[in-house]
């Protein structure tokens, strides 16, 4: 051991000092009996009545969600009063009585009740849990003239969630609903109660942190039927915070109409900020449906709709890209110095490499073409032989550096990426090589290749912006309940160093498929310039013949595309449709490209100056 | 050594005074568990085992040699800081608070342990600083370093109360070493200062913490309904209590944490301010005796050891006890023997061995080894 200096003996300083802590304990001490019998000699009586009584009881308040408005400061989701019942569990008597009763008024499973009950006695019986949200008024009259019968039952005012618009944002915001016993777990550390509401899907989902808000509660003495007989304490509730999103309502409206009746999707987007304007999936649903809790019915249609409204097409489909490929071999070509624009090709109506012939669209063929004739007219021969022509690798790094597929970020839930096949895919996911018609049929976009329309549009922003890939941002700014702001800026997710002059041809080219007698006709607007290219996806080849597609059975039917931006020297709105089973891009899909984009000219010649917010 | 020698070693008054109040913690871990579900071995078959353990941990350490454990008081301290770090590191990574160490069979809280760390290491730093002009500003800044960093540790948890008593810990061991008045104003005011700066550093959801730590009022559906409830059970004991198992507000399940952090609430509601008046004289006692023994000491550093484990006593029983009567916020701090838990059952032993052990320098005069 070290050598220390130690004084061998008492200290009686340090004795005296712990003597002057001793004083302090014990002065504690007689505080604590002091308090002791304060509460067991003189307030026993008071005490002693409550606790025969357990007369203390936890009502939740929940806390209103937070408003999401769209670009122009407009609510597309907000709440609402909503009579709801609600229970505590201790209070309740007669339950199978009691049970009846309520599920004749409330319509609901006996079962499913008592379920509820016995959950929330597990949590803590004096606490509050709700049964059914938003009664109708006479459901409410049957209640109210069954006080008696009902102890422990009473209806509370709460905030209930509302769409206006209803289903024309269902898949942009998404639905709330009773948080899942998987949700309660993981948000112990959040204080998630039994029965609060959580966003389940879509912007709902993704800001359910911010836009849930802190519950409040009250503490109230009852009396023996379990009515409110005095209020102890009460804390109000902390409503969430106000998303300001960037879609705009009008263009949202017109967007969502033009798709009536159809199956597919569509996003438009300003590319400089990767703004999305307007993003409709259909078929939609109405997300009021599931605020209160969606019926059995009514959802098991849902799922079952062959249509799958519950997807959001948009970013979790994912489909072939068709022709609205052929630009970016176009810019592969170019950027590599593989094909002169200028060279021409001759196109007899088919393309044979080996045995196998592929079929342009026109069966007639195109005659000699060019790079820019082949585009406008989409010519498949010119394409099949030019996809031959590319390494496949480097095809694929263009396409993913543009946003096909691979995840754009956005920041809804369920984004799927999709798949540009590519040398190393073929080897490692599917133990073969590479074959040259694969390169063919990549040259108008079929094959393994697919893609998710936003991934779709952001490659064309990209082309729009020359080579800046955005970010699709659909919150701009959060407004939190004490009134901080927090602004959210576009971001830029790559860069890519394109030579200007080959991008400049290509929009060239685009603006050619729309107003120089191309396949995109159908989306010319007057007065503004538009590009874009059309597509059409094939589910079926049907041998030896041309069929139209529209006389195909809708299942086998093609899907169609079209992507486009406008004004095309500096583009400022950049719009992708899909339509399901729609048949040709240029006569399905066109024209609602077309209507998205009039309304946001409209819209901006309204405003005088400026699209936005 | 002869086994009755050996047994001389050990301080009976600590000692029965140790056993009286794990038997009176007995009874009440039986009453307030009785009624809750429990999957497995009853809670009070694991008390007892936890009892028998905590004796052998306490007789143990009070047939070890001397000096011993000032020897390792730096590498205890070091080795409680190491797996605070992992345990906080460990619950970053899984997300969320994490105060609890798995060790397969049973869960440890090693904030616990580090409680006695903390003293031993202090009780080393200021044995060697001790003058009897008192510690000066500049001897004291050590002792805050050393203080910090578990307090940091188990504050970032988060688990303030634990973090304040490492504070009062440091404030009482501070007292005893001396530290002269001037600088333990300027310590304080300092201290008082950096609160509102504290505020700024701290996080949304820990400023609520804090907010609802000052006032129970703002959070009724978690701590304040807990303190309500607590109130009304102690009070509603009256003068000679419900009887034991007669308690209606443990049986009702009204209380949170009642065999733990509640456990007090459960025992004055079955025996009355009678019984609470005997079980504070027991504590009374036992505090009184660890005070003595840490005053009567030869050895510097077995003085201020003894002191602050003493001072940590206090401060868990005057803290556990005033929150349960609704004079303090709720925090997670046990009432020593009487809550159940492992943990805190085998830290209180192991303090108090190690108390019984070096108390044993009031008698025998130890040439510098």
């Amino acid at each position: 051991m070290k050598e220390r200096i130690r004084k061998r003996e008492q200290d009686p300083w340090i004795a005296s000092r712990i003597r002057i802590l001793q004083g302090i304990g014990l002065a504690l001490f007689f505080l604590l009996l002091g308090r002791l019998y304060w509460l067991q000699v003189v307030k026993y009586e008071e005490l002693r009545t409550l606790s025969e009584n357990n007369r203390i009881r936890i009502r939740v308040v929940r806390a209103p969600r937070g408003v999401i408005l769209d670009r122009r400061g407009r609510p597309v989701a907000e709440t609402q009063a909503s009579f709801d019942l609600i229970v505590t569990p201790v209070d309740v008597k007669a339950i199978e009585e009691e049970l009846q009763l309520l599920s004749e008024v409330l319509e609901l499973d006996a079962g499913e009740i008592r379920e509820k009950i016995i959950r929330g006695q597990d949590a803590n019986p004096y606490r509050s849990i709700t049964i059914a949200r938003d009664l109708r008024f006479e459901q409410l009259s049957v209640i109210e003239f069954n006080r008696e019968a009902l102890p422990g039952f009473s209806v509370q005012v709460e905030a209930k969630r509302s769409y206006p618009l209803g289903p024309e944002f269902a898949h942009v915001l998404g639905y709330v609903g009773e948080a899942s016993e998987q949700e309660l777990a993981a948000g112990q550390g959040r204080r998630l109660l039994l029965g609060d509401i959580v966003g389940k899907y879509g912007l709902e989902k993704a800001r359910d942190d911010v836009l849930r808000g802190v519950n409040g509660g009250r503490q109230v003495e009852v009396d023996a039927a379990g009515r409110d007989k005095r209020l102890v304490t009460e804390v109000p509730p902390r409503t969430g915070a106000t998303v300001q999103t960037t879609i705009d309502a009008d263009i949202q409206k017109v967007a969502y109409e033009a798709m009536e009746k159809k199956a597919g999707t569509v996003i438009a987007m300003d590319p400089k900020t990767g703004d999305i304007l307007a993003f409709v999936s259909m078929p939609a649903f109405n997300p009021n449906s599931f605020s209160q809790g969606i019926r059995k019915n009514e959802w098991a249609a849902l799922v079952a709709n062959p249509r799958t409204p519950l997807q959001n097409k948009g970013l979790q489909g994912t489909y072939a890209p068709g022709s609205t490929v052929k630009p970016f071999l176009a810019l592969t070509a170019l950027e590599m110095g593989v094909q002169n624009p200028n060279a021409r090709v001759l196109c007899e109506g088919s393309f044979t490499l080996g045995n196998r012939t592929f079929r342009c669209w026109k069966e007639k063929g195109h005659g000699m073409v060019d790079m820019y004739k082949a585009i406008v007219q989409s010519c498949d021969v010119y394409f099949y032989t030019l996809g031959l022509k590319l390494d496949p690798d480097r095809l694929a790094s263009l396409e993913r550096g543009a946003g096909l597929g691979v995840l754009t970020g956005v920041e809804l839930p369920g984004e799927k990426s999709g798949l540009i096949p590519d040398t190393y895919w073929k080897q490692e996911v599917m133990k073969g090589r590479w074959y040259s018609y694969e390169s063919v049929l990549l040259g108008i976009g079929q094959g393994a290749i697919h893609v998710t329309p936003l991934g779709m549009l952001s490659s064309y922003a990209a082309i729009a912006t020359g080579g800046q890939v955005m970010r699709p941002r659909l919150v701009s700014r959060v407004v939190h309940g004490d009134g901080t702001a927090q602004d959210l800026p576009p971001v830029v997710e790559r860069d890519l160093s394109w030579n200007p002059a080959n991008v400049a041809f290509i929009r060239r080219t685009l603006a050619g498929v729309v107003n120089d007698y191309g396949t995109g006709g159908a989306a010319r607007l007057p007065g503004v310039e538009v590009g874009g290219k059309t597509g059409t996806a094939q589910i079926v080849t049907v041998k030896g013949k041309m069929i139209k597609s529209e006389d195909l059975p809708y299942d086998i039917r093609d899907h169609a595309w079209f992507v486009g931006f406008a004004p095309v020297p500096d583009p400022e709105i950049c719009v992708v449709v899909m339509v399901e089973h729609g048949g040709h891009g240029g006569s399905a899909a066109a024209p609602v490209v077309k209507a998205v984009m009039q309304e946001y000219f409209r819209r901006k010649q309204v405003d005088g100056k400026g699209g936005g917010a | 050594m002869s086994a009755r020698k050996r047994f001389a070693r050990v301080d009976w008054p600590v000692f029965l005074l140790v056993l009286g109040l794990c038997g009176v913690g007995l009874l009440n871990v039986y009453s307030g568990t009785r009624v809750l579900p429990s999957p497995g071995i009853p809670l009070f078959f694991k008390q007892i085992v936890w009892i028998l353990l905590g004796v052998g941990v306490f007789l143990l350490l009070c047939f070890m040699g001397g000096g011993l454990i000032e020897e390792w008081a730096p590498h205890l301290f070091l080795a409680a800081v190491a797996i605070l770090l992992f345990v906080l590191l460990a619950g970053k990574i899984r997300g969320g608070a994490q105060r609890w160490l798995s060790l397969g069979f049973f869960n440890v809280q090693p904030s616990e342990f580090a409680k006695i760390a903390l003293v031993l290491a202090l009780a080393r730093y200021f044995s060697g600083r001790y003058t009897y002009e008192g510690i000066g500003f500049r001897d004291l800044l050590p002792a805050l370093g050393i203080t910090l960093v578990p307090f940091l540790l188990v504050a970032l948890q988060p688990d303030l109360g634990t973090a304040g008593v490492f504070l009062i810990i440091l404030a009482a061991m501070m007292m005893i070493a001396c530290l002269r008045l001037r600088v333990f104003l300027l310590v304080g005011a300092a201290g008082a200062a950096l609160v509102p700066g504290l505020w700024f550093v701290m996080k949304d959801y820990q400023k609520q913490r804090v907010l609802t730590f000052l006032d129970p009022g703002r959070d009724p559906l978690g701590a304040g309904y807990h303190v309500i409830q607590s109130k009304i059970a102690v009070g509603s004991g009256g003068v000679f209590g419900k009887g034991y198992l007669r308690g209606t507000q443990g049986s009702l399940r009204f209380l949170p944490e009642q065999h733990t952090d509640f456990a007090f609430a459960i025992f004055s509601e079955e025996w009355g301010f009678a019984g609470s008046v005997v079980l504070l004289l027991l504590f009374l006692a036992l505090v009184y005796r660890m005070f003595y023994l840490a005053s009567q000491s030869q050895d510097r550093f077995a003085s201020f050891a003894c002191g602050g484990i003493a001072s940590y006593f206090l401060a868990h029983i005057v803290i556990n006890i005033a929150m349960v009567c609704g004079l303090f916020p709720v925090v997670g701090i046990p009432l020593p023997f009487v809550s159940y838990g492992g943990s805190s059952m085998l830290t209180n032993m192991i303090s108090l061995g190690i108390l019984a052990n070096l108390s044993r320098t009031r008698f025998t005069f130890q040439p510098g080894e």
